[in-house]
């Protein structure tokens, strides 16, 4: 009897409480797994290339596609890069002095975006998440995105872009965890955009002016591709200039902080660059205080000013925009907009301290 | 155990009522956005029935002749209420001849339904809304045709945009007809466009109803609109536009506001019930004047216009409206007291005790054209006022005859 008294108020609180409105509930389910036909945009699978030879997720290169790195890479969630080159036989990269070198018909990059499990073990327990490929076809770049599978078996052509849960012990042994962000195919235009073309970023003379390890002894890049009769009119190597490693504590803070921005702003941050209307330009070679940001105030920048009146305050990188947008991860503010969620905090301390430093 | 049995059946049935059910959402972002890319030209994409969540803006780049189709603003709704990328709903970029017709899309992080650069663009019997109602937090537009041509907006709903409901912004060959705007800061609003006309709609209880407004520092300046049968009432919404924004600057209980624009005919509307104006016909320094004091913003990141206090600097710009013809409208207001919220309304109240005006006109003539060509035909019994704004209200002058000339007619 007394037991089911209790009962009986007790489901009547419970029915009421369970009954309460639930306001702006949200309940979705997953997207049904469709195909659609994408044989017009690009080879369905990362394997029908044959870029490599054996298990693909080794990315062992096959004859003539030549691995390379950049002096000083786009910052990426932290995601390491594995670069490669396939120029088509008997074909020439064309030298240029200051500009992304002249690649021919036929040219593939392949740039491979992984994570090991712990970076301090580099090589170990790799997971693939990413292969973005560039082709020159009929004198225009075309922008291709594949998205490895789990079992590191295949990588898919992907157009609208994914989300994925990635985790990784950082340096510091530090347990991390992020949602990487493959871009969809029109989000490439937003950095490779020069002019109205698409166009490579990184693969200029004093990007590629650095040693690589190709497995027997190190070696010049350029070099390389010189025996390799890859490259045409380029000079010596001491007439080549190289942009330094912003990793590098050899060098300078100040070539160390323009190398960063450079391959992190610039792409964007140039006369010719879709931020050119900003008037702020952030190529190494640029000498101009003011158009490097020195006292500038900003054009368009909205929300981005972060109420702060110039894009570098010498000696106040708190009083800077610059270092403001670099540090921020919100949607409209940070800096560059894209290929982010984290902040890459090496390279924000050593843009803080040049700008602590200078005067 | 002889309870149990109806306890359970009350459990059901208490719990099956509407309210408690969850709305169930399904997902299609990844094979939409795909869609988008792969579409070729001459192509239709096909939206289905149903209730679709996104979390990223979807984006459609250079594509010709292609259409976007739904099964009904009731039937198929999109939500960009778990957005956490991007700021628009759809983006439509450097495109020719698009249709965008039958689907509902609600709730993006910035503008619901943003296009640029594109020649060629119709909205048809589009539903886009903030579907919580007004808020701050809104996106800013929720139609959004910029830098276009030939526009056409049809039947379509507008509501909750926390800036304009349907904004057309430095486009030409512009329509909007037949359309609804409701509960947005603005209802309708047309900005730095040329040959554009507005008929057939019906804002109503938004801050401000239909606005004509050419503002300085943009890439083409504005004019020849022709604003004709619209129903515009009860545009009494309190504003709930970010501080700092030019809608912000909009008394509650606007019909119309017309601002330094030129060659505008309003004719044959019915412009009933806004409590604090019919329609007001203000230059820029009216506008600078009454936000002095607030802290300039850049545009922000919908691209949302913001009081320039340096519109002074551009050159190109006239900030004093001039070769405009109201007439043959129908006024009516049942309001005695304007909204007293802001300085405009608490103005009327002062001066025009009871009797909100159908029409007022800043009075700040251009140093350069005196001759503003100002022309209001619309009887003998409505109340205009001429504020005089220029010389702190001295010279204010009522009188329903005081601009009786013929205007220029606007034919597209």
């Amino acid at each position: 009897m007394s037991t089911r008294f209790f009962c009986v108020p007790a489901l009547i609180i419970f029915t009421l409480l369970s009954c309460k409105p639930k306001n702006q509930e949200i309940v979705v389910l997953p997207e049904i797994e469709t195909t659609i036909d994408l044989t017009s945009v690009g080879m369905e699978k990362l394997s029908d290339y044959g870029f490599f030879t054996g298990p693909i997720k080794n990315l062992s290169p096959a004859d003539g596609i030549i691995p390379y790195s950049l002096n000083a890479a786009l910052f990426s969630d932290y995601a390491w890069k594995q670069r490669f080159v396939k120029i088509p036989q008997g074909s020439k990269v064309n030298y240029s002095a200051d500009d992304v070198l002249g690649f021919p018909d036929g040219t593939v990059f392949i740039k491979n975006f992984y994570y090991p499990a712990d970076f301090r073990k580099p090589q170990d327990n790799i997971r693939i998440l990413e292969t973005r490929l560039m082709i020159h076809e009929a004198g225009a770049w075309k922008t291709l995105p594949y998205i490895w599978n789990d079992e590191q078996t295949e990588a898919y052509l992907v157009v609208a872009g994914k989300n994925i849960e990635v985790t990784w012990t950082h340096y510091d042994g530090a347990a991390r965890s992020i949602k990487y962000s493959v871009p969809n195919m029109n989000q490439c235009k937003g950095c490779h955009l020069r002019g109205n073309k698409v166009m490579p970023i990184g693969l200029s003379a004093r990007q590629l002016n650095g040693d690589y390890e190709y497995g027997h002894g190190k070696k010049n890049q350029l070099v390389h591709w010189q025996d390799l009769k890859m490259i045409e009119g380029m000079p010596s190597l001491e007439q080549i200039s190289k942009l330094v490693s912003y990793e590098d504590e050899q060098v300078s803070v100040d070539l160390r902080a323009r190398a960063w921005m450079e391959i992190n702003c610039a792409h964007c941050h140039r006369a010719d660059g879709p931020a050119k209307n900003s008037g702020l330009h952030l190529l190494a070679s640029e000498n101009e205080p003011a158009r490097m940001g020195v006292g500038k105030a900003p054009v368009a920048a909205g929300k981005g000013s972060g109420g702060l009146l110039y894009d570098i305050v010498p000696g106040k990188p708190d009083e800077s925009i610059l270092q403001f947008r670099i540090e921020s991860v919100h949607p409209g503010i940070m800096m560059p907009e894209l290929g982010r969620s984290v902040t890459h905090e090496e390279g924000v301390a050593l843009v803080r301290k040049w700008i602590t430093e200078m005067k | 155990m002889k309870y149990f049995v109806p306890l359970i059946l009350l459990l059901v049935i208490a719990c099956s009522g509407d309210k408690s059910e969850p709305v169930v959402w399904q997902s299609m972002e990844q094979s939409l956005q795909t869609q988008l890319i792969t579409v070729e030209d001459g192509g239709i994409i096909e939206l289905p029935e149903g209730n679709y969540m996104f979390t990223k803006s979807l984006a459609m780049d250079g594509k010709s002749n292609v259409k976007i189709r739904g099964k009904g603003m009731d039937k198929t709704r999109l939500s960009f209420k778990n957005q956490t990328e991007g700021a628009q709903g759809l983006l439509i970029s450097n495109s020719h001849n698009i249709v965008l017709e039958d689907f509902s899309i609600e709730d993006a992080k910035g503008d619901n339904l943003k296009v640029t650069d594109t020649k060629g663009i119709t909205f048809r019997r589009i539903r886009s809304v903030w579907a919580d109602g007004p808020k701050t937090e809104n996106g800013a537009y929720a139609i959004y045709p910029v830098l276009c041509k030939q526009v056409l907006i049809e039947e379509c709903i507008a509501m909750g945009s926390s800036d304009a409901g349907i904004y057309v912004g430095q486009s030409d060959s512009v329509i909007i007809r037949n359309s609804k705007a409701y509960w947005n800061v603005a209802g309708i609003e047309s900005e730095n466009s040329r040959w554009v006309e507005i008929y057939g709609n019906e804002a109503y209880e938004n801050t401000g109803g239909i606005l004509i407004f050419d503002l300085p520092g943009l890439t083409q300046y504005g004019h020849t609109t022709k604003v004709y049968n619209n129903l515009v009432h009860d545009n009494n919404h309190e504003n709930f536009a970010a501080r700092g924004n030019i809608v912000a600057s909009i008394p509650p209980g606007t019909g119309m506001m017309v601002l330094a624009t030129h060659l505008l005919e309003i004719t044959e509307n019915k412009i009933l019930d806004n409590k604090t104006i019919g329609i007001g016909i203000i230059s820029y320094d009216l506008v600078a004047a009454l936000n002095e004091g607030e802290v300039e913003q850049e545009n922000s990141i919908g691209g949302v216009q913001t009081v320039d206090n340096n519109y002074k600097v551009d050159t190109l710009y006239n900030p004093y409206p001039y070769q405009i013809y109201v007439h043959a409208n129908i006024f009516e207001n049942s309001h005695w007291f304007p909204d007293t919220g802001n300085d405009i309304g608490k103005l009327f109240l002062a001066k025009s005790f009871m009797n909100p005006p159908d029409i007022a006109y800043d009075g700040i003539a251009n140093p350069a054209r005196p001759d503003a060509e100002l022309c209001i035909q619309e009887g003998d019994d409505i109340t205009l006022i001429n504020l005089d704004a220029a010389h702190d209200f001295k010279n204010l002058t009522k009188g329903a005859k005081q601009f009786d000339c013929q205007g220029k007619k606007i034919e597209m």
